[in-house]
């Protein structure tokens, strides 16, 4: 079956796909969307949208471990990677089980959703933009890669990404090292869309102690700096905020952003998918990761919503499995994909979507699969390489006051100060987020306080009290290291690991380098600074045996955990021989095929990839725009 | 608590009455909440979807019109009063300066109850004169309020509507208020008084001789149904189609409402009822606690501290746990569970 | 004094839980936890002699309850030594009565939620002055202040 023929043909509805699909169909052109996951899904009407969401809760309810896929149904025919599929690896052992092969010698811990939306269904909404230097730590710090342009390229795209996904936050608070104060950087009037989330009740009580004092690290002095994060969820509008829209300038080739042209009211925030006065504002459900349930959080279906359905087509339970490459032209002719009507059953029907150009957005790791399994784009061989995450160390422990955790958006605040510095030359870089779920994500916190009262032989009123001053004081310090590219750790593919479909499950080969290891050191001892100037209670520890992200440094253990930030599979650079795609995300190789996602940045910095990441996908948006209308 | 401004015949001729009137207005819209709210929270989880979304959209709109009440009592230099304990009506009991016809209640959802909230949102006719007090609907009530403030702006030298700047702040506007049906309207001239009073007697009437409230005409949101004909759909259990008018009654889908499906809350409950039962009467007492902290909360709100609003909120939220909670708890002895008292409780 | 035992249930469990009667009430929870306890109804995925065997441990847990309530209804101290000694140790009941107090506070029964409203009444939220992730929204920059 070969179906019409589209002006693009996209793979995957998560931001980077649905965004395109939304800009390319208000300009006017005809779109197919290829989705992996469930018809019910995408539904945008108010009955389809909120039923199907609906569901997603109830199985979140339910879920036994309420890890972030728990809402989202489980398809064997487009499996996924899963975070209770992260355990510790036996050297020279078989791979667990799992969607992803993991070959070691250490888990690549991170997960995402198969379904329409995609992972932002339930990332938790950070959306810091990277600083300067992140964009050449080649040249700064004679570490990675430069990126081919820089933050000042990326500036007008940065601004649209905040639009689209909705950025709540004060720029006048956005101070970082080693970067132009916020009025430079940001612009002279620039402000986010959306005043700040109000940071939370645990972050002003920690800040006050930490806010300032010096820490000492490798024979230098640190000012601890606390500011409020900027997030892809609703608050309160800021009535200085001019815009209202992007849209594609015929004359001038490029895209805009658009004012509110007097207009009686503010900003609206943008609300869920199924009806107009839920979502408006964070309600603080404090379950952002793995679900929002009143969408008050930003995810991919907003945008998806937002599109000209006249010109878009979507076909669900499609999964793109290759390209096809004409031999003498380099071009791309269709993207090969296996539908399937029931999720539990290996049967399928397969397809071919045929368009002008093509687009991969199915995430890093999926994109390079799909390539990798076509033989395409990949004539320098960087296909699959440099895979990255932000390694996470957790420190937690307990405060003297009560500082009541568990409430609210996962993290309103965090410590800037390590997020650049000369120590890059040594050692990654890391962002702190104070986190304000207390230790559920370290120990199954509340639950686990629970045994071990009981373990105590506590019960009646004791056992409420006990529970009571330790629940209310528990504190959760993230470092979130940068990983630096590396060649080695990688996504291959092998005959011997198919999923029921017959396509690719991704291998995974992964392992931290000195520069990870020595950065979890470091983060390591500002972390027992801080805990030591405010009497917090340390009660980190890093399990050897049980810890599926244990690692050892100078004799002492670590243990990371997963981001969720999946990046550099596919990356971007300044020729056909260091990289997959250029700066507009068209691939070096074939001339109609765009890659968007996370898998073009050739570093990941210390800020959480999606932003920058979108900002991106508007470049490629408006570079496929042109070449449409060449 | 309720006007002592009041003329007899109903007419507003004064600032004092108008001040008067409009506090009366902020009593009336409060007094119908607590009774929409009973209704509301004695629904058991996961049943009655349409009563639910019925309830809760109107009574958020009850909620907004007594804020834009208080914003017009402001914007006249008035001071909107909330936190008395006479600020909280009794039940039973009837809706304030009104001609006293029907008695509202604390209680369940149930065929009575939705014919109370009927009687509650009867549409003004044309043939009732407006009247501010022993008013027969809500809509006559607000057409003297609306010709009372015209009156006496027009009749005072400079207008009534304050240009003192700290009085000015008192508005709540967008940014304090969200996520209700319909727009906040900060007040600061006669226009923007006639906007809310029209907002508020638009989403609970609807348009003269239609089905629809006024939303969609003044602020282009999707066609929704004026409250009488929410709530008709759930007494004649069918559903308005967009051809149907006042007059042909509902004639679209039939819907099923699970009259059963609700916890048997104890009618018009008092803390008095349960002074056998310690703990049951100390959630009870809590419940009002919360209840009484709310009104402060807003009283506060509507003087000049618009920000507290956001703590008014969680609040809200507060009662509703609270309420479901007392009406899952039996009152020994009787087939009733307890619920919700709504009495002053400092 | 509780006479059937699902008045020994709710008695007990205000024992075990530091939460007084009416707030458990307050949960809805009450007769679904009792049926959790007392598996009704039967789970099929038992044999037939391990509902035997269960049926005769929670029955003897129940009388054990009812005379432990007996014999302490004048002195709180005793009850709660009785509780502690007789009730709580893992061996005793197969551990019911930590069960139950799991049960309570987590809204799980052995591996499994028992179903959603029991996740999102569970004590544990409650005693931390917070919410279950997900459910009973407190509302925009409530966690800006401490709880109310
Ligand atoms: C727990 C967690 C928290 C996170 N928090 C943050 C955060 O705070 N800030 C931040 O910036 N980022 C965060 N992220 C990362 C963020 O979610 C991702 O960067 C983002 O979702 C990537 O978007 P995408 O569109 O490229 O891919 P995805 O969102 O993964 O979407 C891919 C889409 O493609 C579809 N698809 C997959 N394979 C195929 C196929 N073969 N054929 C057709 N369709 C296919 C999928 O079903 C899906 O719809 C988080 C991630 C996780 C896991
Ligand atoms: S805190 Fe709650 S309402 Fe806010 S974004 Fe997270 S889940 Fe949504």
């Amino acid at each position: 079956m070969k179906t019409d023929h589209y002006d693009v043909v996209i793979a995957g509805s998560g931001i980077a796909g649905s965004l395109i699909a939304k800009t390319l169909t208000r300009a006017g052109k005809k779109v197919l969307l290829l989705e992996a996951g469930l018809q019910a899904g995408v539904a945008l009407d108010s009955d389809g949208a909120y039923n199907n969401y609906m569901s997603y809760l109830d199985r979140f309810y339910n879920a036994a471990a309420k890890v972030p896929n728990s809402p989202y149904p489980i398809l064997k025919d487009a499996p996924t990677s899963n975070v209770l599929d992260v355990v510790k690896l036996t050297p020279g052992g078989p791979p667990p089980p799992g969607y992803l092969v993991q070959m070691g010698p250490l888990p690549f811990a991170s997960d995402a959703v198969r379904g329409p939306g995609g992972t932002m269904l339930h990332w938790l909404g950070t959306t810091l933009r990277m600083l300067p230097n992140d964009f050449k730590m080649k040249t700064v710090y004679n570490q990675a890669v430069d990126w081919p342009i820089t933050a000042d390229d990326l500036r007008p795209y940065y601004e649209m990404a905040e639009l689209e996904i909705g950025v709540s936050g004060e720029v006048s608070e956005q101070t970082y090292p080693d970067t132009p104060a916020p009025k430079a950087y940001f612009g002279k009037d620039y402000v986010f869309p959306m005043h700040k989330i109000p940071q939370s009740y645990l972050d002003t009580e920690i800040a006050k102690g930490v806010q300032n004092m010096t820490v000492k690290l490798n024979k230098r002095q640190y000012k601890i700096n606390c500011i409020s994060t900027p997030q892809g969820r609703n608050s309160t509008p800021n009535a200085k905020y001019p815009y209202r829209d992007v849209i594609w300038n015929k004359a001038e080739k490029k895209l805009k952003l658009t004012g509110l042209l007097g207009e009686k009211y503010d900003y609206n925030p943008v609300p869920s998918i199924w009806d107009a006065y839920t979502g408006q504002r964070c309600e603080g459900n404090a379950s952002c990761v793995p679900i929002c349930p009143v969408q008050a959080k930003y995810n991919p279906l907003k945008t998806l919503k937002r599109s000209n359905f006249d010109h878009l087509t979507i076909i669900t339970q499609a999964v793109a499995s290759t390209i096809n490459i004409d031999e003498k032209t380099k071009e791309v002719t269709g993207i090969v994909y296996k539908r399937y009507n029931n999720p539990d059953s290996p049967e399928y029907t397969t397809g071919v979507a045929a368009g002008k150009i093509y687009v991969l957005a199915a995430n890093a790791i999926e994109n390079a699969k799909i390539l990798l399994a076509s033989g395409a784009a990949n004539s320098s061989d960087q296909v699959g390489r440099n895979l990255m995450d932000h390694m996470v160390m957790l420190t937690w422990g307990l405060t003297k006051e009560k500082i009541y955790p568990y409430r609210g958006p996962g993290s309103t605040t965090n410590i800037a100060t390590f997020r650049d510095g000369p120590f890059r030359s040594e050692h990654a870089a890391w962002i702190s987020p104070f986190d304000n779920w207390g230790w559920s994500w370290p120990v199954f916190s509340p639950g686990s306080d629970v045994s071990d009262g009981l373990a105590m032989g506590l019960f009646g009123k004791q056992l409420r009290d006990y529970l009571n001053e330790r629940l209310t004081r528990q504190f959760l310090l993230h470092f979130e290291c940068e990983q630096s590219p590396d060649p080695d750790n990688r996504v291959t593919i092998d005959h011997q690991y198919l999923d029921p479909l017959g396509n690719y499950k991704p291998i995974i080969h992964y392992y931290a380098t000195d520069y990870m290891l020595k950065s979890m050191e470091a983060a390591k001892t500002v972390s027992d600074q801080i805990f030591a100037a405010n009497g917090i209670e340390d009660h980190t520890v890093y399990n050897p045996v049980t810890d599926a992200g244990y690692v050892t440094y100078k004799g002492q253990g670590y243990t990371y955990r997963g981001a969720g930030h999946i990046v550099g599979t596919h990356r971007m650079g300044f020729n056909k021989h260091d990289s997959v795609v250029n700066h507009e995300q068209r691939t070096w190789d074939h001339p109609n095929l765009f890659l968007a996602g996370c898998g073009n940045m050739p570093t990941l910095g210390t800020s959480n990839p999606s932003l920058t990441m979108t900002a991106l996908t508007f470049k490629a948006a408006e570079a496929i725009l042109k070449q449409l209308e060449k | 608590m309720a006007g002592k401004h009041t003329r007899d015949d109903g007419t507003i001729r004064t600032l004092a009455e108008l001040k008067s009137a409009l506090q009366n207005a902020i009593e009336l819209e409060h007094s119908t909440i607590p009774t929409y709210l009973c209704a509301l929270y004695s629904i058991q989880d996961g049943t009655n979807q349409k009563a639910v979304e019925t309830i809760r959209s109107i009574v958020v709109e009850e909620m907004l019109h007594m804020i834009l009440a208080c914003n017009i009592l402001n914007a006249i230099g008035g001071e909107p009063a909330i936190n008395k304990p006479g600020f909280v009506p009794t039940y039973p009991g009837h809706l304030p300066d009104s001609d006293n016809s029907f008695v509202i209640n604390l209680a369940k959802f149930s065929r009575e109850s939705v014919d109370v909230f009927l009687k509650i949102e009867k549409p003004a006719t044309t043939s009732e004169p407006p009247k501010a007090k022993g008013y027969q609907t809500i809509g006559q009530f607000y057409q003297a309020v609306r010709i009372g403030l015209e009156y006496v702006n027009d009749n005072t030298p400079g207008g009534i509507f304050t240009k003192d700047k700290k009085q000015r702040a008192k508005q709540i506007t967008a940014e304090h208020y969200y996520g209700s049906g319909g727009q906040i309207i900060p007040v600061y001239t006669i226009d923007d008084a006639r906007e809310a009073i029209a907002e508020i007697v638009g989403q609970g009437e609807g348009i003269d001789d239609t089905i629809e409230d006024s939303d969609q005409q003044m602020f282009g949101q999707g066609i929704e149904y004026a409250h009488y004909f929410r709530f008709n759909e759930l007494h004649e259990e069918r559903l308005y189609k967009d051809t149907d008018t006042p007059k042909s009654g509902p004639t679209g889908d039939r819907i099923v409402v699970e009259w059963d499906a609700v916890y048997n809350m104890k009618p018009n409950p008092k803390m008095d009822d349960f002074k056998a039962y310690p703990e049951l009467l100390e959630k009870v007492r809590d419940f009002n606690r919360t209840y009484t902290l709310l009104l402060d909360n807003i009283h506060n709100a509507c003087n000049g501290q618009p920000d507290l609003l956001m703590k008014g909120v969680a609040m809200m939220y507060q009662l509703k746990y609270k309420a479901i909670a007392l009406m899952n708890i039996p009152v020994p002895g009787t087939r009733y569970m307890a619920g919700p008292s709504f009495e002053f409780e400092k | 004094m509780a006479n059937n035992r699902a008045d020994l249930f709710l008695e007990i469990s205000a024992l075990l839980t530091g939460f007084n009667k009416a707030e458990l009430q307050g949960t809805g929870m009450v007769a679904t936890y009792y049926n959790t306890v007392a598996n009704i109804p039967q789970d099929p995925n038992y044999s037939d002699q391990e509902l035997a065997a269960n049926e005769a441990n929670v029955g003897f847990f129940f009388e054990e309850v009812n005379s432990i309530l007996k014999e302490n209804k004048k002195d709180e101290s005793k009850l709660q030594q009785a509780i502690a000694g007789r009730l709580m140790p893992l061996s005793a009941y197969n551990g019911l009565a930590q069960s139950i107090i799991t049960l309570w506070y987590t809204g799980s029964w052995g591996a499994n939620v028992v179903n959603a409203q029991a996740y999102i009444q569970g004590l544990m939220w409650d005693t931390a002055e917070a919410h279950p992730p997900g459910a009973k929204q407190p509302g925009f920059g409530s966690w800006s202040f401490p709880p109310l």
